[in-house]
């Protein structure tokens, strides 16, 4: 678009109007001078002043000289061009002239208001009225734009103030939109029991309300759900996004049957209660709610789950046992782990690392209390595959990884056959661990449990002899070796072949299988591992006077887990570090005599971020011994498989495997746990086995083996848990036997009796909150329960926006000198509010926490409000539902109410006459700011009591007022994500941090973004009178938009001189609208002036002033300036 | 003014000046012409809605500063700054809304650069640069709107009168006339 052809209305004949507004002007502009002035300046032919403008005479005063071609321009000067701009346009045009050929002059809000001498005021006005003369003269004619308005209404939030707007506006046949981020609409006022000053019960007028929003024909309601977004859908609508959060529950077929919120085991703190009741994990805040839809809070995979390898959903089995519920807990623990018995006892348990309990005091005993539902039912069963498939897989080693792979692998229907070169199957469950530590009937139970829903097992067929990998992987769809680590590594020091030297693996293994032998009295095993610590324990139980653990480094820097340290030190073996064999010496008729050792100290981190040990030089010394275990780790026997496989290996003597499938470089042949990553814990070969079977799975099911495996094995959760305030208590040890009993093969723990694993169990924190143990499921006959819900965005497009996000109370906590948080019997309004409700948590008795009635009650007015360390405003409501509460706190307690006010601020239709009413009841009415709550007794009749020390400004005394009780009357805040919100709506928020309406008076729903209006206490702390007041004046302001159907945009869009662009483009990015688009052909930009808004950037940046703003033209502006600075 | 009509060239709206009549301070001046002289350029948003403000809480604060509207600090061309000090204002100030609170997203943030870029210039030319300052104001600040516009005062107060060459004043009526009758001065 170009310029429009300036149109003229002949020579400019201006009219300048001075306006005495009253005295607001006039008693300080002389207006006689201004007058005088005005009648200098070019082209003015008419200068009147007038008492009131804006009144009908005033305009009618313009409008006579423009019809009677006095003049056909006009200047007022007067108050803000916000306040009356759109006033004088009208009568401009009226007068029969285009509205554009106006301007004003603020000589009120920016002159007279605030000008001290009357002589500089006068100045001023003159200066402005000149600069608005020189401006007008050169002012064109423009025509309003007309934008339509879309009919439909978006709500954003459901207190009482978005319940009532969103109602007249759907009852007045619109659409609306009311989106609610609480599970449930009715905002604060649901929480109160009885409203000021009627005493009427908040419910029973606000729940059918909320029943009606419900059953609108016209009203989309969406709960749980918040805006992501707003952006302009055209010029004057509005594209919205909202997030409608994942509620885990079905919202069409959810009946609120509540049977679900009966079972779950899980109970948190009521928000809707003020914490002052519980609500379990699957909930609805209260009875009445609108949708009567339940919502499960989940905070995410809890710390322990995320951290294990294979998952195991720890606190859901845990809440289950603290309730109690052992058999649910049994079905969560299968759910993830076919192993659970095995687990409960020797797994490393990285869970309980990430234990959030840790913050507090000791991680929980996960195992433990895994192990103790595995020893409660020992006959449980696997859950049975429920779909079968003709597919057989060969599985190469029956330690975790293969059992585990085998497992996951029935349960997709397979058919998996396990081959074990050994005897007994298990792998290093069967021949490394100890039978103390791993008793053989829990494996071999373990392992009947797999083969009864269909693994086979062949036990003494080792791949390699008895079978080659070539044949496996022609009879058998997949292949998967998880042989594990069982070669020993060597010591490398001389003397290693000498009798009774023996490896680790290969002792525990000679044990396992055979039986205890002697070896001798004193005995030396080396290393610090996990190994290390079995054998030295199987060493004493093999009936060694004297067992010494020799290590190279520090107990700090042992692999081993720190408990079988100090278990293995209450048995009686000895440590020695910082030690390192030499040599071992001996014959071969003796056998082993003794090693020599040398001394080491540490010395820099090496790759394992260990500090490194380094030989301290002739530092030699001999240690006599009978027999020595070198546990110093093991690699994969490739050999045994049978020479070359052609599969790919490492230099470490490992197979090489796809990190994410575990897929060797042959085809159909899957390889995991110690054989691939070197010796590591059980819990990771379990991985391994799971990672395989769903890799196998998809590799026969022809699917991508790679696509959306991220979440596969350990993670850190990205959430923080407060933990403050938990009371401290530390993990319950598991029973043990005694140490007499430990040179037996007998188990050493015991395992949990039912009460210390309930005690134990009751410890977890409850970190995901929903634990996930899907009771609510099960019991849920209309299946509304769906734990993969994820949030998802909606579109919407609307015309108006009315916001009713309500307020938050103020943290009384921030005022310590009153006691909130740290006397149990101080609350807050709302909480008392909670306590007189009949369906609160004390079903409407006032109660002391221990549940006695208090005798004495004071409430505090003014928490937080007008304070200049808080907030300075006055919070309107406090003196109000104060008055309500003290009336009710007495007439259900006959307690002696104490009202502590600064000022009793009541005015309203039967507010007063509350008050008087309380008076008249016997309310205690004290005028002065409480100095502090204290329990510090001074008198004997303030022993145990909470004294409230304040000021009595009637009588100038201070006063001491011993309670029971003490209510404070906690102020306004605004929301505390207010800014944010306003950000969202291009709205702004006011001193206070409330929402800043369009004009105090004028328009108090109204923003300075078109069609975006306020409701409720967002705009600024009310009752719930003036709130639905609001909320009507919202309703109205925008069924006027709708009803008219459009709006009239002002004029002040940018345009583009063709004939001065010089087609450098500077003004392309910067347009945040994108209005600007480049012509190559003609080498220009083109305004697109239906994408405008009117900023005016791209004018000022460009360089050839090519680009002008309708209203704002260079030449206006530097009028405007001359006129400012030229004539005064 | 005719010469202006006609002059189309880019930089029409520059320091070239616009007129040849000798600067003049106009009636009122003289003594009080040693007032400090004030340019404010608030956004209409923020920093103007303040200033509206201000004058209903009946804030009272220094005279000087006259207040010129725009819809967005944005708009505020550098020439406009230099016109103001050419025409004898002894400072400029201009006012926009906080970062983050533009209504049109990032004009502010494009007043900032102009301010920066403006300040190096005015020292170029010999203006100390504290003549011309930038507030975030937003709509709900009147009491700083009062003590920006006394501190402003102050300021401009102790730097004195600006000395600038002689330079053209303020178009004649007949050539004004010139334009609003017969050209317009569509393009400017």
């Amino acid at each position: 678009m170009s310029t429009p052809e300036p149109k003229t209305n002949g020579a400019p004949k201006i009219g300048v109007y001075v306006c005495h507004c009253g005295v607001n002007i006039a008693a300080k502009v002389h207006i006689a001078e201004v007058i005088e002035f005005a009648q200098t300046l070019p082209f003015v032919t008419v200068a009147q002043e007038y008492k009131f403008m804006c009144s009908d005479p005033g305009q009618e005063l313009i409008q006579k000289d423009l019809r009677e071609g006095r003049i056909n321009r006009v200047v007022v000067a007067s108050c803000s061009p916000l306040m009356h701009e759109m006033t004088f346009r009208r009568a401009t045009a009226e007068g029969g002239q285009n509205p554009f050929f106006f301007q004003m002059a603020n000589i009120r809000e920016h002159v007279s208001w605030v000008t001290a001498d009357g002589h500089q005021a006068t100045e001023k006005a003159k200066a402005l009225i000149a600069a608005a003369v020189r401006r007008v003269a050169f002012h064109k004619p423009l025509e309003k734009k007309r934008v339509p308005v879309h009919p439909h209404v978006l709500v954003v939030g459901a207190g009482i103030a978005g319940i009532e707007a969103a109602l007249k506006i759907a009852d007045a046949g619109k659409k609306v939109y009311l989106v609610e981020r609480e599970p449930t609409i009715g905002g604060h006022m649901a929480q109160f029991d009885k409203c000021f000053p009627t005493l009427d019960c908040a419910a029973c007028i606000l729940t059918p309300k909320m029943t009606q929003v419900c059953v609108h024909p016209n009203i989309e309601l969406m709960t749980y759900s918040e805006v992501e977004s707003v952006e302009p859908y055209d010029l004057r609508n509005f594209k919205v996004k909202i997030r409608r959060k994942a509620r885990f529950v079905n919202e069409d077929t959810c009946t609120g049957c509540a049977l679900c919120a009966d079972v779950c085991p899980v109970s948190v703190l009521s928000e809707f209660d003020e914490g002052l009741g519980m609500r379990k994990a699957i909930y609805r805040p209260f009875p009445q709610a609108v949708p009567n839809i339940f919502t499960i809070s989940r905070r995410g995979t809890p710390p322990c789950q995320a951290a294990c390898s294979i998952h195991q959903n720890a606190q859901g089995y845990i809440t289950l046992i603290a309730q109690g519920k052992f058999k649910e807990a049994l079905d969560v623990i299968l759910r993830d782990n076919p192993l659970p018995s095995i687990c409960g006892r020797i797994c490393t348990h990285p869970c309980t690392v990430n234990c959030t309990r840790a913050d507090v005091d000791e991680p929980l005993s996960i195992p433990g209390l895994k192990r103790f539902i595995t020893d409660l039912f020992p006959n449980y069963k696997l859950p049975q595959p429920a779909v079968e498939r003709p597919e057989k897989i060969a599985i190469v080693g029956s330690g975790p990884a293969g059992l585990m792979c085998a497992y996951e692998l029935r349960q997709r229907g397979f058919h998996p056959v396990i081959f074990e070169a050994q005897p007994v199957a298990g792998g290093m469950l069967s021949v490394g661990i100890p039978a103390f530590r791993l008793p053989r009937d829990v494996i071999k139970a373990e392992i009947d449990r797999l083969k009864e829903i269909g693994i086979e097992i062949k036990t003494n067929t080792p791949v390699g002899t008895a079978v080659t990998i070539e044949q496996l992987r022609k009879q058998y769809a997949a292949v998967f070796i998880g042989i594990g680590a069982h070669v020993e590594r060597k010591l490398k020091v001389p003397g290693e072949a000498l009798p009774n030297v023996w490896g680790g693996i290969e002792f525990l293994r000679k044990v396992n299988l055979e039986g205890p032998f002697k070896l001798g009295k004193k005995v030396l095993v080396i290393g610090g591992g996990n190994s290390a610590l079995d054998a030295a324990r199987t060493a004493l139980r093999c009936g060694a006077e004297e067992v010494t653990i020799v290590y190279r480094r520090t107990r700090a820097e042992m692999p081993a887990d720190p408990k079988e340290v100090e278990a293995a030190e209450e048995e009686g073996a000895k440590m020695l570090f910082l030690t390192a064999p030499k040599a071992i010496l001996g014959n071969k008729e003796t056998g082993v005599t003794a090693l020599e050792c040398l001394k080491m100290k540490l010395g820099a981190p090496d790759a394992s971020g260990r500090p490194a040990p380094e030989p301290i030089p002739n530092s030699e010394f001999v240690l006599s011994c009978d027999a020595i275990i070198a546990t110093i780790g093991q690699v994969p026997d490739l050999a045994s498989l049978g020479g070359k496989l052609g599969i790919e290996m490492t230099k470490w003597g490992t197979f090489k495997a796809d990190e994410l499938t575990l897929e060797t470089n042959m085809p159909g042949v899957f390889a995991g746990g110690d054989c691939v990553t070197g010796p590591d814990v059980v819990v990771n070969a379990m991985y391994a086995g799971k990672k395989a079977a769903i890799s196998i799975d998809r590799y026969l099911n022809k699917v991508d083996m790679r696509a959306g495996r991220e979440h596969e094995g350990p993670y850190r959760t990205e959430y923080a848990i407060d933990t403050s305030g938990t009371t401290v208590q530390r993990q319950i040890p598991m029973p043990a036997i005694e140490l007499a009993r430990r040179r037996t093969f007998d188990e050493v723990h015991t395992g949990y009796t039912q009460e210390l694993a309930i005690a134990e169990a009751k410890r977890c924190l409850d970190c995901g909150i929903c634990c996930d143990c899907r009771l609510c499921a099960t019991i849920c006959e209309a299946k509304a329960i769906n734990y993969e819900m994820k949030d998802e965005i909606e579109e919407i497009v609307v015309g108006s926006i009315i916001l009713a996000t309500g307020f938050k109370p103020f943290d009384a906590r921030r005022i310590p000198r009153y006691g909130y948080g740290k006397y149990p019997n101080v609350y807050t309004a709302l909480e008392a509010e909670r306590m007189t409700n009949s369906a609160g948590p004390t079903s409407g008795e006032i109660r002391l926490r221990d549940g006695s009635k208090p005798k004495a009650v004071g409430i505090i007015h003014c928490v937080g409000s007008r304070d200049r360390n808080y907030n300075s405003y006055c919070s309107r409501v406090c003196c109000l539902y104060s008055l309500k509460l003290a009336h009710l706190i007495k007439e259900r307690t006959h307690a002696e109410v104490y009202n502590f006010y600064i000022d009793m601020r009541v005015p309203g239709k039967a507010y007063e006459e509350f008050y008087d009413r309380m008076l008249e009841e016997g309310i205690h009415f004290i005028r002065g700011r409480v100095a502090e709550v204290t329990d510090h007794a001074m008198t004997p009749d303030e022993e145990g009591k909470l004294v409230i020390r304040a000021e009595d400004t009637l009588i100038g005394v201070i006063r001491r007022i011993p309670v029971d009780m003490v209510v404070l009357a906690v102020g306004l805040e605004p929301q505390a994500d207010a800014d944010e919100v306003r950000r969202k709506f291009y709205i702004s928020c006011g001193s206070g941090g409330f929402f800043l309406e369009r004009h105090p008076k004028l328009a108090p729903v109204q923003t300075f973004a078109d069609g975006i209006f306020i409701a409720g206490a967002c705009q600024g702390p009310k009752d719930i009178q003036d709130t639905i007041a609001q909320a009507g004046a919202t309703a109205a302001e925008a069924l006027v938009l709708i009803d008219r159907g459009f709006v009239e945009l002002e004029p002040n869009t940018a345009f583009i001189q063709e004939e001065l662009c010089s087609g450098c483009k500077t003004c392309i990015p910067l347009c945040p609208f994108n209005a600007i688009s480049f012509n190559a052909e003609k080498s220009v930009a083109v305004m697109n002036e239906a994408l405008c808004k009117g900023c005016g950037t791209c004018v000022a940046t460009c360089p050839s002033g090519a680009a002008q703003q309708h209203l704002f033209t260079d030449e206006q502006i530097y009028e405007e300036i001359e006129g400012v600075l030229s004539y005064v | 003014m005719s010469e202006k009509s006609l002059d189309l060239t880019p930089q029409s709206p520059s320091l070239k000046g616009r007129g040849s009549s000798p600067p003049s301070l106009g009636e009122g001046a003289g003594e009080r012409s040693r007032e400090p002289r004030i340019v404010a350029f608030f956004c209409t948003w923020c920093t103007y809605t303040a200033a509206d403000l201000a004058g209903m809480s009946r804030m009272t604060y220094a005279p000087n500063a006259r207040i010129v509207r725009f819809m967005c600090s944005g708009r505020v061309d550098p020439q406009f700054v230099l016109k103001a000090f050419q025409e004898g204002a002894d400072g400029v100030l201009i006012g926009g809304c906080h970062p983050g609170d533009c209504h049109y997203q990032a004009g502010n943030y494009n007043a900032l650069r102009r301010y920066t870029l403006l300040k190096r210039l005015l020292t170029e030319m010999g203006i100390e640069p504290e003549r011309l300052r930038l507030e975030w104001i937003s709509a709900s600040e009147g009491d700083r709107v009062q003590r920006v516009m006394n501190e402003m005062a102050e300021k401009i107060r102790q730097l004195g009168p600006l000395h600038l060459e002689p330079a053209p004043r303020h178009v004649p009526a007949k050539q004004l006339e010139a334009v609003a009758v017969g050209q317009q001065g569509g393009a400017r």
